[in-house]
């Protein structure tokens, strides 16, 4: 038996001959730094003094930390409130700009995907200016409306103080930053459905919903459960746009403005609690690891 | 008829037109702010055109900061890192890809996958330990080593090369008597091209943009890159944001351009085959 | 998830990594006998600070070189977050700079860690020479480990021309009572157009912890442990709840967009700030010159203390510094004379916290900016007076921690104060892993 394994080894050692410097490289930067966080997750450290083990103390002490849940329901309502409309946002737009007639496809493309290159310093003057509560761009907009339908009794909102607007100001700079990116994705997989299946479709009188039903939709799920997965993840460790809008953790409204990636920084960085924020990460990441799993079923059963 | 199509797919380019509008502003602003004067920034009302456009902003940022140096230090670490990392890739990609009966192969994938999954603030601090016992810290290494090892970038070569390099071609020139590697060189290196593109295009953009690790890892202002430079411009309680914007004009630029040029490349990396998988 | 064979091999990785990791044992002090004469003193050090202070520390280095010309000094910029970057480095035991910028309350955080050099021996006699609450701050279980550099004397700034319009003396303005009646007055004759000042509800500890140092309280005590909930805070609260039950707060945060644009508009009449607010407002208000006037920080009491600290800087000596008779006298020639101290007060507006500089004819310089008034002298007014404040390691925490309790009181109409204190010194207790101090109400029985 093992000389079988050997010798097949052998057989293919150009595989592991192709993959040894990916994998070196991989050890030293990506599978070491990961055992130590994950050996972290055991021990009490600050950085600066002793490492000092203390076991699971830290997963006992994350189900009793009020703070840690509250940042992961507010995680859990930014993603609901941002990822439908960027959903929907960058399959509308891939579907226009995939149609022949739209000139100018290569600027609007370009137009779209800005926001992702954009750099955060950036984002942060902009949007602290579109938000600010009296003259900011958004409420000097409303307040336009308001004068045009006065019964709507429309007031300047506080959307980066009060707690009930941080969320959806946060969502809107979300929907911003990343619905280009999605709609470049999407648009690629639209690219990539033979216009044969829709010519066929004609022929047999499927008129324009029933073509996107049929075919659009269900050749294009592997591209949305890629967009899933990747949201996902962008979603539970997301740390630049919070970080921005709220001013480093300090300025947002209370702990509404709280999600997983700037606790988990602040946990870190401001605290020193290295041991503990790495019990939370790994704790995060295995959630993740489980909910990726399942948007991936889903993709399974319908092949 | 004919007419009356024509005119409601002008009328459709007008929402479009609108979106893009919103999507571009903030970058409008950036450019109109990095020729404002300080006092002009922070006004509310907002002025939307600087009066008068003071160029001095841009000088100001060549002399008070180190922004040539810094920009030649992107380059310089965005460059070496693309180039190690879709070599990486592509090479170990190509491999999972076509060397199916390799023993511990999916395996070996699927963990490189799941590490994905772990937050890079977590591994910031042994990553940087690594680099200190390797004297690396404070070097071009420091940025360009630590992911050019990128799950993503191997995730998204293995799919490319499974659809669209076909096994007769490898076969055959296997059958020539071509070394793996030349096979390799002559044969996928050709086929990832457009893949090669797609990454690079995100790998760049990760790397040219990336402030928290240039922040940790680069010690002296000969060193730092653009997105430290301008950073760094912050201070305590005053800050020169008439420099930052002026600075990231500077820094954005060049990005813009980079996706300008490259846009179709991008578009056919991800569209022939990289989802489909 | 993870197999054996990994586990056993990460245990010697890190025993052999630790050893570069962890030594908290505290460094022997810094001992400079006989010291060197200062022309043959030789060496290249590294200088860490933030913008505005690194500017001010560059234009220093000629001066320095004419007494200590073969000391090369080279100062790097860093931003004000460089905790990340200065920790790692401790932590690794390589990589920190000679001299390092510190903001002055995080300075014990990072005594504490026995990573910094030990001055005693040779800062000591520096002293007298500095406020007490500040000298407080660089000295750890009376060690001293730094050297203060700039601080944040409290006033209020406000507009002329505001307040010419509504008839308000100033000088009539001596308790917050007086400053909450002019505050309505201005309210209600501008139609509401005009708040008297900002309060952020989401991080109010900006005012909260100044402020509770005028009065003398604490959130830690000595050994560390809460005090937050005691007289002082209850009474600086309710001077809270009053301020917002009048309107006349804004909640703007402090340094947005709408707070700097408020520096031109009519919105805020009065920003109660440290010394450095002034530099703020000529960068973003530079066409406002000669509206702005200060006023002493309006007292609890009729004759209380009418100034507290807002902030400031210190440099350090890290431990792993290898020429540290070169880093300190670079520290002694930048915040021990007063020729330094005027310099970077002129040319890059920073207070000296050096007393003997305070005596310097520049303080009594009337400054157009200001209307011709003499707002450095008055800043100087009564610094030694300044109470101490404890600011135990877990201060950086601990404020975010309030800022969070103190928003959602403030929500939640500002009722119940003394649970609400009682509460959060419970929860902060649990999280910090300290106790609460027989000071503290709670153990009193409250009130």
């Amino acid at each position: 038996m093992r000389q079988g394994l050997w010798r097949r080894i052998w057989e293919h050692r150009h595989f592991y001959a192709f993959i040894s410097p990916f994998f070196l490289i991989f050890a030293v930067f990506g599978l070491y730094p990961l055992l130590f966080s994950l050996y972290l997750s055991f021990v009490q450290w600050d950085g600066l003094t002793e490492i000092k083990w203390v076991g699971l103390a830290n997963f006992q002490n994350m189900l009793h930390d009020e703070l840690f849940f509250t940042s992961l329901w507010n995680t859990l309502v930014i993603g609901l409130l941002y990822i439908p409309p960027m959903f929907v946002g960058a399959f509308l737009f891939a579907l226009a700009l995939n149609a022949g007639w739209i000139k100018l496809r290569g600027m609007f493309r370009a137009a779209f995907f800005m926001p992702v290159i954009t750099p955060m310093v950036v984002v942060a003057i902009v949007f602290s200016l579109i938000y600010s509560q009296e003259g900011g761009l958004l409420n000097y907009v409303l307040g336009g409306v308001g004068e045009v339908f006065p019964s709507l009794k429309i007031k300047p909102i506080a959307w980066l103080t009060s707690d009930t607007w941080f969320k959806p100001a946060l969502a809107i700079l979300l929907v911003w930053r990343w619905t280009g990116y999605n709609m470049v994705l999407m648009l690629a997989g639209l690219q990539g459905i033979s216009t044969e299946y829709y010519e066929a479709a004609r022929i047999d009188g499927a008129g324009l919903f029933q073509r996107m039903w049929h075919i659009t939709l269900p050749l294009m799920r592997p591209v949305f459960v890629f967009c899933a997965i990747m949201s996902l993840i962008g979603t539970v460790y997301m740390f630049d746009e919070v970080f921005v809008l709220t001013q480093g953790g300090l300025g947002g409204p209370g702990v509404s403005g709280i999600n997983f990636g700037l606790y988990l920084f602040n946990t870190s960085f401001a605290d020193f609690k290295f041991g503990y924020a790495s019990s939370m990460a790994y704790t995060m990441a295995f959630l993740v690891f489980l909910a990726s799993l399942l948007i991936l079923r889903l993709r399974k059963t319908e092949n | 008829m004919a007419r009356y199509k024509h005119r409601k797919r002008i009328l459709a380019h007008l929402p479009l037109a609108g979106m893009a509008c919103l999507f571009g502003f903030p970058f409008y602003w950036l450019f109109i702010s990095a020729f404002k004067d300080k006092s002009q920034i922070f006004k509310l009302p907002p002025e939307f055109l600087p009066h008068p456009w003071m160029f001095e902003n841009f000088v100001r940022v060549f002399q008070e900061t180190q922004i040539v140096r810094a920009f030649f230090n992107s380059v310089v670490i965005a460059g070496g890192h693309v180039a190690l990392a879709l070599f990486l890739c592509s090479l170990a990609g190509y491999a999972f890809a076509k060397f199916p009966r390799a023993p511990g192969r999916d395996k070996l994938f699927a963990f490189v996958l799941a590490t994905m999954m772990i937050p890079v603030a977590v591994m910031l601090i042994p990553t940087f330990v690594v680099l200190c016992k390797l004297h690396a810290v404070n070097t071009y290494w420091a940025m360009i080593v630590p992911t050019a090892a990128n799950a993503f970038g191997i995730f998204w070569m293995r799919q490319y090369a499974a659809q669209n390099i076909h096994n007769d071609l490898i076969d055959a020139a296997r059958i020539d008597g071509c070394t793996e590697f030349q096979i390799y060189r002559r044969i996928v290196v050709p086929v990832l091209k457009p893949a090669m593109a797609a990454l690079g295009i995100v790998l760049v953009i990760n790397i040219w943009n990336n402030l928290m690790w240039a922040f940790i890892v680069l010690r002296t202002e000969s060193m730092y890159t653009l997105p430290l430079v301008i950073y760094l411009l912050h201070g305590e309680n005053r800050t020169p944001f008439e420099l930052i914007m002026a600075a990231s004009v500077i820094a954005t630029f060049p990005l813009i351009i980079a996706f300008l040029i490259f846009q179709k490349n991008f578009i056919q990396g991800i569209t022939a085959g990289a989802i489909k998988g | 998830m993870f197999s054996g064979m990994e586990r056993s091999f990460t245990l010697p990785l890190v025993l052999v990594l630790l050893p570069g990791l962890c030594t908290a044992s505290f460094g022997d002090a810094l001992v400079l006998e006989p010291p060197t004469p200062p022309d043959q003193l030789e060496a290249d050090i590294e200088v860490w600070s933030w913008n505005i202070a690194a500017a001010s520390l560059k234009n220093l280095i000629p001066m320095f070189n004419e007494v200590y010309p073969r000391v090369n000094v080279r100062v790097n910029q860093n931003g004000t977050n460089m905790q990340s970057r200065f920790l790692l480095s401790l932590a690794a035991g390589v990589g920190a700079p000679d001299v390092m910028q510190l903001q002055v309350r995080e300075t014990p955080r990072y005594s504490m860690t026995g990573r910094l050099t030990d001055i005693t021996e040779i800062a000591e006699k520096y002293e007298d020479d500095f406020p007490p609450s500040f000298w407080r701050d660089v000295t750890h279980e009376g060690r001293v480990y730094g050297i203060p550099w700039d601080i944040g004397p409290g006033g209020v700034f406000y507009k002329r021309s505001l307040f010419e319009k509504y008839g308000v003396d100033p000088l009539g303005i001596e308790t917050w009572d007086d400053y909450i009646e002019v505050g309505k007055k201005i309210l209600e004759q501008s139609g509401g157009e005009t708040k008297m000042l900002c309060i952020p509800h989401g991080m109010m500890v900006d005012l909260f912890e100044p402020l509770l140092q005028q009065l003398g309280g604490q959130i830690f005590d000595k050994e560390g442990r809460l005090a937050v909930y005691s007289p002082e805070s209850l009474k600086l609260l309710d001077l809270f709840r009053k301020m917002l039950e009048a309107g006349i707060g804004a909640n703007i945060n402090s340094f947005t967009h709408e707070h700097l644009a408020s520096l031109q508009s009519k919105s805020i009449a009065t920003y109660p700030c440290g010394a450095w607010f002034g530099g703020s407002i000529r960068d973003y208000a530079e066409n406002t010159a000669g509206d702005w006037g200060v006023f002493r920080l309006p007292a609890f009491e009729p004759g209380g203390l009418r100034t507290t600290n807002f902030g400031g800087s210190s440099l350090v000596v890290p431990d792993q510094c290898e020429n540290k008779e070169a880093a300190w006298r670079f520290i002694e020639f930048a915040l021990c004379t007063v020729k330094a101290q005027i310099e970077q007060f002129r040319a890059f507006d920073l207070y000296p916290a050096f007393l003997p500089a305070h005596e310097h004819p520049f303080f009594d310089e009337p400054e157009p900016f200001f209307g011709g008034q003499k707002t450095r002298r008055q800043f100087s007014l009564d610094v030694l007076e300044i109470p101490v404040m404890y600011r135990s390691p877990n201060l950086m925490e601990a404020e975010r921690y309030i800022n969070q309790t103190f928003s959602r009181w403030v929500g939640g109409g500002m009722r119940d104060t003394e649970k609400m204190l009682a509460e959060m010194e419970k929860s902060m207790s649990r999280r910090l892993g300290c106790g609460i101090s027989p000071d503290s109400l709670s153990r009193r029985g409250g009130q």
